[in-house]
Parts: structure tokens; sequence; C-alpha cells
């Protein structure tokens, strides 16, 4: 479903990304781990089509030329990606955001547009799904969420969305561990045999509850290894240092003691 | 000025007096900071003079052009009254409303109308020394001018809307008007002031509001300023609180070639508070200028400025607002922010902070941006499918929303996000 081959990706003269190579079925959920400054975010980036990236190599969602397409166009293909750091956009109304954001993708690929009593069915079902209050609705996006409050809004666009394929980068950063579970089952509600999932992640501690089919792990713009999810195991005891061929100061913090198996 | 303002100035003998200070002082310029960015050279063209009579038939759908806020509705055509587009009957109980050249409409049996008359010559007789010629002018020109009385220990639901439309006659150009607004203690009022004009002339409107708001009153005050892009609207309000007495005021500055809202509050009494917002809507090649004053005459005072601009093309925004807090005004509470969204490389916010303090025991805190749309939001937007038109869309109503959320009456909320072209959200 997803192929990327060889993917490159500079930013100001920097190579992040150098030569990357990813084949992601439909239905499989991949977790790609990997220190700090490994290119994880730029990575999520370049599948969205962020401006500012110097691009090579290709990346295909189903057979579709996805470095072509500007960000919007890659979310009527199927693309949808989860921030790392969700935006605050004081002054536009959650509700509004999403009901736009639905009926773009729909009216981009030739769909009716959902009015708004319908729209709020499909609104409800997915607030449910990330045990959002309904009065979220009536909030700015994300403007005054907490951490995880954030967090859920991303997964409840996720939801209403529907995408082909989800990328959720560092989803699990900041959360508490309640926060955390109710992130987790949404996404896991969201699985399907239609539906890719890149679950982006530094700790092993969210493959507790979102188990990957496969565990890559990406090292200075590469992916250095690739395995199922006893890799994710291995790494939570020996951290990133096998993978590191340079200093200590790359090694990452270790995870909070207890959030292991 | 042209020469036939001057003509109209010099045949007027009776108004000598008022217009010495300008013949002394002259015309504000470019020179004076509270007049630095206006178009010297389209104010030269305003010609002033007496109201004449009101035209019955000037083709003005009124209904379909004011928000429709099911109140008591006076209604200035360059600056006289208007009673057919007016509705001043069956006013609450304890609202006095005064029209210029008119007999008085009361909600109360009792002739209280004398009282009302007298406070319109309370607010001439305290004209004293003009800030500016324009100011001079208004004060010769205005005629009676409109009052608008809210007697003691009085609620008022339904807002009072004021409409003052501008359009071009045959002696000058450019209108004056007057509107005197007092509260009486403990009561509470909406007035909404409406500016709007007709044709595609180059039309002024000079108008000058007095509000006072005695112990423990409450005003809501509106202002919203559209008239058309080919006119000058030079508006002016001040007022005076007593002791506990609140005001929030709400002003959009959207239409003229440059539109000036000055907004000058005394806070003489203690405890008073005053709460000011607004936005600028600026597009073309459209001035809107903000000029905001709140004095700290009394102790513990609050005053709160919040103003947004948003400024395409080739437009200017100005925001000169100033906080004094006067020796002696201990627990002043003072705070003003002035943000402003260019969406043109072309386009100028201009934003000044005036802060003199000179008491001690004073929090007061100023915060100016100017920015252009956030590219990060842009491409949060972009991601969720939206495309970059509808999302650019999106983020500007977005930041202007936020000031007209701070307007209270809904179907006048409504009117604003229409004009500003988001209607439908």
């Amino acid at each position: 479903m997803l192929c990327v081959e060889q993917l490159t990706a500079s930013i100001g003269g920097t190579q992040i990304l150098k030569g990357l190579d990813l084949d992601v079925g439909a239905g499989e959920v991949h977790a790609i781990m990997g220190p700090n400054g490994s290119g994880k975010s730029t990575f999520a980036h370049t599948l969205a089509g962020r401006d500012g990236y110097e691009v090579g190599g290709t990346i295909t969602l189903d057979g579709v030329d996805l470095l072509q397409m500007e960000p919007e166009a890659r979310a009527a293909a199927g693309v949808f990606i989860g921030f790392q750091y969700p935006v605050e956009i004081p002054g536009v109304n959650n509700m509004y955001f999403l009901r736009t954001a639905l009926n773009s993708v729909r009216r981009a690929r030739g769909e009716t547009e959902i009015g708004a009593r319908d729209f709020l069915a499909i609104a409800y079902e997915a607030m449910d799904l990330v045990e959002m209050n309904r009065d979220f609705l009536n909030r700015a996006v994300n403007a005054g969420f907490s951490g995880g409050e954030k967090k859920r809004n991303e997964i409840l666009q996720m939801a209403v969305m529907q995408p082909r394929l989800a990328v959720l980068d560092e989803t699990d950063s900041g959360l508490d561990i309640d926060a955390l579970r109710v992130v987790a089952s949404g996404v896991n509600a969201l699985r399907g045999a239609e539906r890719s999932m890149i679950v982006i992640t530094h700790y092993q501690r969210l493959l507790d509850y979102i188990k990957p089919d496969f565990v890559h792990v990406l090292v200075d713009g590469q992916i250095v290894e690739s395995g199922d999810y006893t890799l994710a195991l291995r790494l939570e005891e020996q951290g990133y240092a096998d993978f590191v061929n340079h200093e200590h100061d790359d090694v990452p913090e270790r995870p909070m003691s207890g959030a292991g198996t | 000025m042209t020469s036939a303002a001057t003509a109209a100035l010099a045949s007027e003998v009776s108004l000598e007096a008022r217009l010495e200070q300008i013949a002394a002082a002259g015309y504000p310029t470019k020179r004076d900071e509270a007049w630095r960015y206006a178009p010297h050279a389209v104010l030269d063209r305003l010609s002033f003079g007496l109201p004449g009579t009101s035209e019955d038939e000037i083709f003005f759908e009124i209904d379909a052009q004011i928000p429709a806020l099911n109140g008591p509705r006076i209604v200035l055509v360059n600056g006289v009254f208007h009673e057919a587009y007016s509705d001043t009957t069956a006013l609450p109980l304890g609202l006095d409303l005064s029209m210029p050249d008119c007999a008085t409409a009361s909600g109360a049996a009792s002739a209280a109308g004398s009282a009302a008359n007298s406070l319109a010559n309370q607010v001439d007789s305290g004209v004293q020394l003009f800030a500016d010629a324009y100011l001079a002018l208004n004060a010769a020109f205005s005629g009676d001018g409109v009052v608008v009385h809210v007697g003691p220990g009085v609620h008022l639901d339904t807002p009072i809307h004021i409409v003052m439309i501008s359009t071009l006659t045959d002696t000058h150009n450019t209108s004056c008007s007057k509107l005197a607004i007092q509260v009486d203690a403990g009561s509470s009022a909406t007035v909404v002031e409406t500016k709007l004009g007709i044709g595609s002339e180059l039309v002024g409107a000079n108008t000058r509001t007095t509000i006072s708001l005695a112990d423990s009153a409450t005003l809501d005050h509106v202002v919203v300023q559209d008239v058309p892009s080919a006119q000058v609207h030079l508006s002016r309000t001040e007022v005076a609180q007593s002791a506990k007495s609140q005001l929030r005021a709400r002003l959009f500055n959207l239409g003229a070639t440059y539109g000036r809202l000055a907004y000058e509050v005394h806070l003489a009494g203690e405890g008073a508070r005053v709460d000011l917002s607004g936005l600028y809507f600026g597009s073309g090649d459209q001035t809107l200028d903000q000029q905001i004053s709140v004095v700290h005459a009394a102790k513990n005072c609050t005053s709160r400025q919040a103003f947004r601009g948003v400024l395409d093309d080739e437009s200017t925004g100005v925001f000169n607002g100033a906080i004094e807090v006067c020796p002696g005004a201990d627990g002043t509470d003072a705070m003003q922010s002035n943000d402003n969204l260019l969406l043109s490389n072309r386009a100028a916010a201009n934003t000044q902070p005036r802060l003199e303090i000179l008491a001690d025991d004073v929090a007061c805190k100023h915060g100016a941006t100017v920015g252009q749309l956030d590219a990060e939001a842009m491409y949060y937007l972009r991601t969720r499918g939206i495309a970059p038109d509808e999302a650019r869309r999106l983020l500007i109503n977005g930041f202007a929303d936020q000031a007209v959320q701070e307007v209270g009456i809904e179907v006048l909320r409504t009117w604003i996000a229409q004009r500003l072209g988001h209607g439908n959200e």
C-alpha cells in the first residue's frame, strides 16, 4: 500500500533522511523507533508534505506518487498525520474545523458533503472513542487544551477523517498513563484491514498499548534494523546505544522505570 | 479646507467664538501625534456647514442595511433626525430620548424631557477647550444632538440603537452630529451606534459622543463604523465614569477611506471599570485609526484595552493607546494589548502604547504584536485536507472573531460577521 524507496530529505543543506526504505501493507501497523535527531519527525512530515524540505526518492500510496502532491491533496488521498505538537488555532471553532476538513476531502474525492446535523452524529461517535467531553466541539481548535487533550483531539480528527494511512508522530509524548490508555484505545479501535498505520515513538511504552506488526529502528536517517514486536522489547532493555556509532551524548534518556513489561 | 467651507464658516457669525480656536491653532497636521497617519490631503477636502433638512426621498433600505435590534431606534441623516426611519414608540419606563429640533420622547408619563434638554446644554457648556479643530467644528455645526437619558435604578434589556447615515448635501460634504448618553446611578443600558453612508463621493462625518456614568451605572456601548469606502468618518467619544460604574465598549472600525475612532475614558470615581475592545479590518487603501485613551484619576479602578487589526492590500492600521495614571490613583489595574495581522506586504500597522504612570501602587501591562498568518497553522489545516484559500480564510476569521465574540448581542455579532464575509459559521 505505502511504498517508500530511497527517501532522502534535507533542510537548509543538512541531510536528515539518507535513503529510507519502507513498505507498509494494508492493515499493518508499523512502529518506527529511534533516538532524538534520527529523522523520525522529518519522515512523518515528508509523508504529509511539509514545505521547506528538499526531498528525493519516491513515496507512493496505492501506486500514486505522493511527493508531487500538496498536503491537502495527500489528505484527500488518505494520508493523515497526528502531530507531535498540535497547533493551537484561537478563534476557529473545533466543530467547524472538523466539518470543513471532512467536507474538503470529500469534495476533493467527488463525494457529497455532509450537513451539520449528520456531521454531529459522526463527531459524537468519534468523541466517545477518545472519551472527549462534547463541549470540546465548541472550543477553539487546541486553544488552551492540555497536552493530553491536544493528543486526544488528534485521534478525534483521525476518527472523523477515516484515513487510509495514519502517521502518528510521537503521539505518546507528554501523556500521562491515563491519557496514553485513552489515546491508544482510540487508535486500536481505528485499526482495520484497509487502514495502515505508522506509529513513531521514542519509547517502547506506547507499544505496550498499540501492538505493532513490525518495528523499525531509525538511526541517522536510515532504517538500520527491522523486526517484530520483540525488537521493541530489546530496545527497551538496551537502548539505542548499539545502533548509534557516535558519542554517548546522543544516547537518549532511559524511559521511566515501570513503563516496561 | 476649501473656500466653500470657509465661506460657510464665515457666514455663521454667531459661531465666531467657537471657531476662534480653529483660526488660532489651525487644523491638525502630520506633526500632531494623534493625526500622524491621517490622510491630510483628503481631510483638506472636507467642507462643513449647519445641518440641512432631512430628505425623505434618499434611497436607503434602512431595514435591510442595519442590524435588527428590536429596540428604540433613532436615525440621523447627516446629523438631522429622520422620523420615518426612527422608532421611539413604546419606550421602556425610565428612558428619555431627545432628538435634535424635535420633541422629547419619554418612557415615563412625567415631563422628563426638560431634564434631557438641560443635559444637552450641559454637554455644550462643558466644551471649553477643544482638543482639535474637528471637535470645535462639531460643536459649531452639530446642533442640539441626541440625548439618551436612563433614569436612576433602571435596567434596560433592549439596546438603544443610534444610526447615523452620511450622504452628500448641496452645500457641504461633511456633517456633524452629537450624542449624549447619561446613565443614572445603579442603572444599566446598552447603546449601539451604527455609522453608515450612501454614495461613492467623498462625504465626511464628524460625530461626537459624550457618556456620563453615575455611581454603579453600567453601560454596554457598541460602535460599528461601516461607511462607504469613499467617505471619511471621524468619531470621537468622551466618557466620564463615577465610582463603581462599568463600561464595556466594543468598537468596530470597518469602512471609510479614513475611519477614525477616538475614545477617551476618564475614570473619575473609585472602583470604576472600563473594558474596551475593538477590531479594525482594512483593505484597499483604507486607513483605520484608533486613538484610545484611559485616564485613571481615582483609586482602585480597572481598565482593559484589547484591539485587533486585520490589514490587507495597502491598508494602514493605527493604534495609539494611552494609559494615564494620575498621582494618588493607587490600586490601578490597567492592561492593554494590540494584535495585528498583516495579509499583504504593502499593508502597515502602526502601534504605539503611551503609558504615563504617576502613582506608586499600580499594575500595568501592555503588549503589541504585528504578524502574518501562522505558517505552522496553515500547514496543520492543509494536512487536514483544507485548501490554502479556505485555510487562510479560516485563520483570518478566527483572528477577527475573537473581537466579534466580545459583542453580547447575537444579532449584531451575526451582522458584523457577515460584513466581514464569514456569516456562514
